[in-house]
Formats: structure tokens, C-alpha cells, sequence
């Protein structure tokens, strides 16, 4: 579904990719200021999170269709929400997409990872008992296959029929299929850890308030 | 641990050097000869110690003579003959007959309608006639009969006579293609683009069976079963065996797109598409009897020895060497002959006595020649690639600790090394997983659309042919007569390269991308074929024997 040559979508012209960028790093930046103000620290630690896993993209870019983004978004999303995960997501696409090639794609690449976080969010990936790999393996070899469709409808671009569309989905299919193995080995490799990395540790605020709480009640 | 295991052993296929067939570890390349322009189409000739090659295309179409040690001797052109000359050179063995006595010569049947007799040892002219021209002239295979040569004409059939090239009867039959010519004890057969195979007795007069197959581009194949015809259609093509006796088809074999050039010995035959290879054997029935994937559209040498070369007429291809032993079984492996990329013209075999030499050509008009030696057992590491050596022990290593993970009850790190290993691995198939799923699919699923329709304005030897249209600045430029192309960009290369266009790309791991034509990038170029857009790469999109192929600047 995903990368196939000479077909690339309309093609926007510079003031529509400046304006597109806008809209997406505010929705960023409105995702990440919602409901509450963030301490700085969680802010670096959200831009260097972002800015790792924008290199990791760009640096595997020369193997087809691997795509840590699609893992990483999934894990953010059930780690540090929907909210945070959606602009993981909107901000990796656009800051990887400087280097890789920008345009209408990458909305739709913004809007799949995004899906997937918000998705990761409500899935129950990790528990009280920890990081649930069968269920995060699952949701990855589900992700590969709706974050490429989502991608495919880049190329509608009035010119092209549902049976073309058909053919086109259907000529990606090795590549979903490599995504999906990615995935997969991601997630093994890389899915307790990143979840782990990703845990926030509760603040001083919030373990005083629970020792209060819990001497409350107990009085 | 059943899908590892199977991996297993399919790792050194992709990884490791090609194995070196009994053919490569017997010949060694002893010289080349680059022609520049044009292409080599048709199998070269051995005459008296001598190699002859025809070149065509739209540089000078030529014949050239060639000692064992590849120095030239003569060169014969013909610069009227502007199209792709696709027809035989045929060695004719001095004789006499009812028309005088002629010499050892060489006939060549050019597309200009021409027809030379050629001197094989210094390429004097011994005599020439002209045949009708209907946009193109010979294109199909010679036959002799006796004291005559039968000329396969654009729409007809002509008997000539050796000694002298005159004309005895010419009659027409149907607009015809590469229609070669058969002979047998009633006459005359051959086929036509229509796909009608004509009867033609021996005073010149034509009956027609349509036989609704398809095009028959070769000439038919005379086996105990019946007449042999591998015909060419949009949707593919079928092998059928036709009763001369009653007029009827007595067996069809359902086959791939852009049928090869068949070839026979004794009950055997073999055939080829863009699909397969497969071996028939044909006694009161045919049968087929082993078939290997494989992509060959020409011409397929098969040799006394038993040896079967193909060409695979595909970019950055390599040759196909096949074997056929007792049980029935056509085993397959690549050569490495130093030509790779499209190709149509089948090898050939000769001795000086001593060597034996094995010649090649293809579309990039080069000639090289291998001669056979003792097999030197001594293992040669200079073919050796250190880092798909490393790679394969890398992959052996994961999957040996994968099993040994599995063994031992560590469940997660065996799904670690074997989540890897499933990854290298489907990174390593996956070019040549996705243009294979991508080829079955286009045949599978080629959707109904508007084709292009001829334009009157262009020129009738463009009928019949691949042609390519550019857009650009609201104009259409055109350029046709192209045949043999089975992608977009082979003929897009061709037709570039015709109308003095210059043709920008890049080749990524999913195929070719076209980035400019005649320095025109734009917002990019769409293509269509025969009307349906193209949504994959130049590379991997089909072309038909007579697709028009359109370019559009977004």
C-alpha cells in the first residue's frame, strides 16, 4: 500500500506545504498544552523522545517499509496517553519527513501514527503486571496494516477509481507484510524497554498526596 | 520450528554466490565485441570458421563477419533497413537445381523487404530481390525447399529461386509478424497476426484456418501429434496443437504472455514465455512434461548436446541455462555470461574441431564469445562477496540460537533471534517478492480500460508494434515501431533515445522512477498502459507486443 513509485499524490505547492505544516505543528503543540501545562522537564524529555526516533526513521529510510515510527507511536500512546501520543506522532512525521521528503503524504502518515497512539492508549498494552507482548504484537501487526492504508489514500487525487485503488492496495501487499514483520521484531526487541523508558516516575506532588490521602483515611 | 527449518535452506539461495553451473565451470570468456548502437535479435551464424552476426535498431543494420579470435573480416550494411530486423540469418550449403547451381551463401531477409545472399567469406553480394514492404518488410524466418527459399513477406509468401533470387510465385496470405515459415511434403505453413495458420501448397496456392489462438509470430512446429503453435494474445497465450488432416485443434496448453520462439527435437519441444519455461513431448498427443519459471520472449538455442540457453528479457537479467535429463525433469540455473538486461537472440554453439565456443548477444549490442576448457577444480575465491558471506553466517548464527532458545524454554530471546531472522530474511526477498506479486497480480486482476486508439497520422509500419506518446507543452510526440520491450521503461529507454529525448531516472529498492523527460521534471510524469494508469514502478509495468504507452507531466 505504501511507497509505490510514480504515484505520489497531488503535489502541493510551497505556501499549501507551508500552511499544511502549520496546521500539524499546532495541532502538536495544542495536543501537548492540553489539559495541563507540562513541567520542562517532561517538555525535553518529550522533544528528545521525538527528535531519537526521527533519526531512527530517517536512518533506516534505505530499507523499504521498516518503520520503528509505527511501534514507538503505539507505546507512547499507551504509556503517555492518546494526547501526548497524537503529537509524538504529528511531530516525528513532520521532523522526519524534513529529510525523507515532505508533502501531502505526510499528513496522512501524521494522521496514521496518530491513530495508532490513540489506539495504544486504550489498549491496555501495559498493565499493573507490566509490558503485555502478546497483546503488543498483535496491535502491531494490526498497525502495519491500517497505518499503510491510511497512507494509500494519499494518492486519491480525483484522478484515480476505487479499482485502481483496489490494484494499488493490492500491489502493496509485500511491503505491508515487511512493515509487519517489523513491527513485530520492534516490539520483541524493543517493546519492554521502551516502556519502560517511558514510565513516568509519579512526582513529589502526587506521592505526598497519596501519603496524605492514606493517612486521611486511616485517621 | 518447521518454518526456520524450511528457511534454512532458504537462505543460501538468496544469499550466497550463484553456484557455479556445469556450463561455467567449463568456459571461460575468450573475447567481445561491442557494436555500440543497435541490438543483436537474432541467434548469430557459424559458416567456414567464420562468425556472423546481424545488428539492427536505428544505427546501421549491418551483418559482420568475425574470425574464431574476434577479428573483424567483413561487415555488410543495409541503412535502408531502419526497423528492428528480427529475421534469421540463414546458411544456405552450396547446391544445384531447377533454376542453375548457386555457392555457399548467406541469406539475409531485412525489413526494408530486401533479401541478400551474401557471400559468407568476404560478404560479396551474390545476388538480392526486393520483397513487398507493408510498413515493414521480412521480419519471419526463411525456409529452404529444394532449389528454393521461401520468403515469408509482410503479407504473403514467396518461393525464390537460390541461384539466382528470381521470383517464382508470390501470394498473399495475412498481415504477418515474425511469420516464419515451415516446410513440409504438402507445402507451405505459416501463421499471421490475425491468427490464422495458412496452408500454402507448392504452386503457390493459400488456404487459411483461423484458428482464433492468437498471433502466430514463429514458425510452426511439425510433431507426430500435429502442428505445433505457441499464439500470442492480450490476455496471454496458448500452446495448441492443430490437425492439418481434419482442420481441427486437438489440444490447447494454456501459457504466459509474450510467447518465446518454440523449438523442437525429435519429439520434444521446448517453449518459453514471460512466465515459464516448459518441455512438451508430443507423440499421438502432446504433454507436457516439466515447466520453470523463467522470463524468455525470443529466440531458444538448443543444442545437440542437450543444452537449452534462453535469454531472460528482463533488465539487469542474466541467461538461463537448462538441462532436461531422463525423468522428465528441466533443471534450471543463471549463467553469468557478462551481458545482462534485455535480450531476444538465442546463443550459439560451434567448434573449430578443437574448442568449442559459445557465442552471445542481446539488446546492448554486444558479442562475447566463451570457449570450453578443463574443468580446473581448484576453488577460486576471488567471486567470493565477504559481506553476503558475513550476512549468511549471521543468519545461520540467529537461527541456530533461536533453536537452541526454543530448546531451552527461553521464550523471549528465541522470539527475538527469530523475529530478526523472519525480518532479514523478508528484507532480503522482498525486491523480488514484490515484482513477482506484482506481475501475477497485474495478470490476475488487469482491470478493463479505454484503450488508445491509432492515430491515423501515424506511419503503417508502426502497426503492430509498441508505440510511446510524450506530452509535452500540449503537444504529442510519438515514436513507435518498437517491438520486443515487455516493461515501460525499456520502451520508454528506446523511444527516449529515438526522438533524442533525454531520459532521467533513479532506481530505488522498489523499482525505476522517472524524474524527467527532455528536461522537462515538472511535478513529476504519469504513464499509462494501453489506457489503464500505471501505479507501479516503470520497471515492473507490462507492456504488450502492440501496447501504446503514454506520458504525462502532472
Amino acid at each position: 500500500m505504501f511507497q509505490a513509485m510514480g504515484a505520489h499524490g497531488p503535489t502541493l505547492s510551497p505556501l499549501t506545504s507551508v500552511l499544511l505544516d502549520v496546521v500539524l505543528l499546532g495541532c502538536a503543540f495544542w495536543l501537548l498544552a492540553k489539559p495541563t501545562k507540562r513541567p520542562i522537564f517532561d517538555s525535553l524529555f518529550m522533544l528528545t523522545l521525538v527528535l531519537s526516533v526521527s533519526l531512527i526513521r530517517v536512518v533506516m529510510q534505505p530499507i523499504p517499509n521498516v518503520q520503528p515510527v509505527t511501534v514507538a507511536a503505539l507505546l507512547v500512546g499507551a504509556q503517555l496517553g492518546a494526547r501526548r501520543g497524537a503529537a509524538f506522532a504529528v511531530l516525528v512525521a513532520m521532523i522526519s519527513n524534513i529529510f525523507m521528503g515532505d508533502g501531502w503524504w505526510t499528513v496522512f502518515q501524521a494522521a496514521g501514527w496518530a491513530s495508532i497512539a490513540i489506539a495504544g492508549s486504550r489498549l491496555s498494552l501495559v498493565t499493573s503486571t507490566g509490558f503485555n507482548l502478546g497483546r503488543a504484537c498483535m496491535a502491531s501487526i494490526v498497525a502495519a496494516f491500517w497505518f499503510d492504508l491510511i497512507v494509500s489514500f494519499s494518492i486519491l487525487d480525483g484522478t484515480i477509481g476505487f479499482t485502481e485503488f483496489i490494484v494499488y492496495l493490492g500491489h502493496g501487499l509485500p511491503f505491508d507484510f515487511l512493515h509487519m514483520i517489523g513491527n513485530l521484531t520492534f516490539a520483541i526487541w524493543m517493546g519492554g524497554w521502551f516502556t519502560r523508558l517511558l514510565e513516568e516516575d509519579p512526582s513529589l506532588e502526587e506521592i505526598e498526596f497519596a501519603v496524605v490521602n492514606g493517612h486521611g483515611i486511616d485517621g | 520450528m518447521a518454518l526456520l527449518f524450511a528457511s534454512l535452506f532458504l537462505v543460501p539461495a538468496i544469499l550466497a554466490e550463484a553456484p557455479s553451473t556445469p556450463w561455467e565451470e567449463t568456459h571461460s570468456f575468450s573475447w567481445e565485441y561491442n557494436f555500440e548502437t543497435g541490438f543483436i535479435s537474432t541467434s548469430p551464424l557459424f559458416i567456414g570458421e567464420q562468425l556472423l552476426v546481424r545488428t539492427s535498431g536505428h544505427a546501421e543494420p549491418s551483418v559482420t563477419a568475425f574470425d574464431l579470435s574476434g577479428a573483424k573480416i567483413w561487415e555488410h550494411t543495409n541503412p535502408e533497413s531502419t526497423n528492428n530486423d528480427m529475421s534469421p540469418l540463414l546458411h544456405v550449403p552450396a547446391g544445384q537445381g531447377q533454376c542453375g547451381s548457386w555457392p555457399e551463401m548467406v541469406l539475409v531477409g531485412w525489413t526494408s523487404g530486401l533479401v541478400e545472399a551474401l557471400n559468407p567469406s568476404d560478404g560479396e553480394l551474390l545476388w538480392s530481390t526486393q520483397s513487398e514492404v507493408v510498413g515493414w518488410g521480412v521480419t519471419g524466418e526463411l525456409a529452404l525447399d529444394g532449389a528454393f527459399v521461401m520468403i515469408p513477406t509482410r503479407q504473403g509468401i514467396g518461393q525464390y529461386c537460390l541461384a539466382d533470387g528470381q521470383q517464382q510465385w508470390w501470394t498473399e496470405t495475412g498481415l504477418g509478424w515474425r511469420n516464419g515459415v515451415a516446410v513440409d511434403e504438402t507445402g507451405y505453413f505459416m501463421g499471421d497476426e490475425a491468427g490464422q495458420l495458412w496452408h500454402i501448397n507448392r504452386t503457390g496456392v493459400a488456404t487459411s484456418h483461423a484458428l482464433q489462438l492468437g498471433k502466430i509470430r514463429h514458425a510452426p512446429l511439425f510433431t507426430d501429434a500435429g502442428i505445433l503453435i505457441h499464439a500470442q494474445a492480450d490476455s496471454g497465450s496458448t500452446i495448441g496443437i492443430f490437425n492439418s488432416t481434419n482442420a481441427t485443434l486437438t489440444q490447447q496448453f494454456p501459457a504466459g504472455f509474450s510467447p518465446a520462439i518454440p523449438v523442437l527435437q525429435g519429439e520434444y519441444i521446448v517453449t518459453g514465455d514471460s512466465s515459464n519455461m516448459r518441455i512438451l513431448h508430443c507423440s499421438s498427443v502432446c504433454v507436457v512434461l516439466d515447466e520453470i519459471p523463467f522470463h524468455t520472449n525470443g529466440e531458444i538455442g538448443w543444442f545437440d548436446n542437450g543444452q537449452i540457453f534462453a535469454p531472460s528479457n528482463l533488465p539487469d537479467s542474466n541467461w538461463g541455462f537448462f538441462t532436461f535429463d531422463d525423468e522428465n525433469n528441466l533443471t534450471y540455473s543463471s549463467i553469468e555470461v557478462g551481458l545482462h538486461g534485455y535480450g531476444t537472440a538465442s546463443p550459439i554453439q560451434f567448434s573449430d574441431g578443437v574448442t568449442t565456443f559459445t557465442a552471445f548477444g542481446n539488446d546492448q549490442a554486444i558479442l562475447r564469445v566463451y570457449s570450453n576448457f578443463e574443468e580446473n577444480t581448484t576453488l577460486s575465491t576471488s567471486n567470493l562477496d565477504l559481506g553476503a558471506q558475513l550476512l549468511l553466517f549471521g543468519m545461520f548464527v540467529l537461527l541456530g540460537f533461536s533453536s537452541a532458545f526454543l530448546l531451552n524454554g527461553k521464550r523471549e530471546w528465541f522470539l527475538r533471534t527469530s523475529s530478526l531472522f523472519a525480518l532479514v530474511l523478508v528484507v532480503l526477498l522482498l525486491p523480488d517478492l514484490s515484482s513477482q506479486w506484482s506481475k501475477s497480480f497485474d495478470e490476475q486482476f488487469s482491470e478493463p480500460a479505454s484503450p488508445e486508439e491509432w492515430n491515423e497520422q501515424w506511419p503503417d509500419a508502426w502497426l503492430g508494434t509498441q508505440i510511446i506518446i510524450f506530452e509535452i507543452d500540449g503537444e504529442e510526440y510519438s515514436a513507435g515501431g518498437f517491438v520486443g520491450h515487455t516493461d515501460v521503461l525499456s520502451l520508454t529507454q528506446v523511444a527516449c533515445e529515438a526522438l533524442d529525448f533525454e531520459l532521467s531516472g533513479e532506481s530505488t529498492e522498489l523499482g525505476w522512477y522517472i524524474d524527467s523527460i527532455n528536461g522537462i521534471e515538472g511535478k513529476g510524469w504519469e504513464f499509462s498502459v494501453d489506457g489503464s494508469k500505471g501505479i507501479i514502478s516503470v520497471d515492473q509495468s507490462m507492456v504488450f507486443s502492440t501496447s501504446i504507452v503514454r506520458w504525462t507531466p502532472v
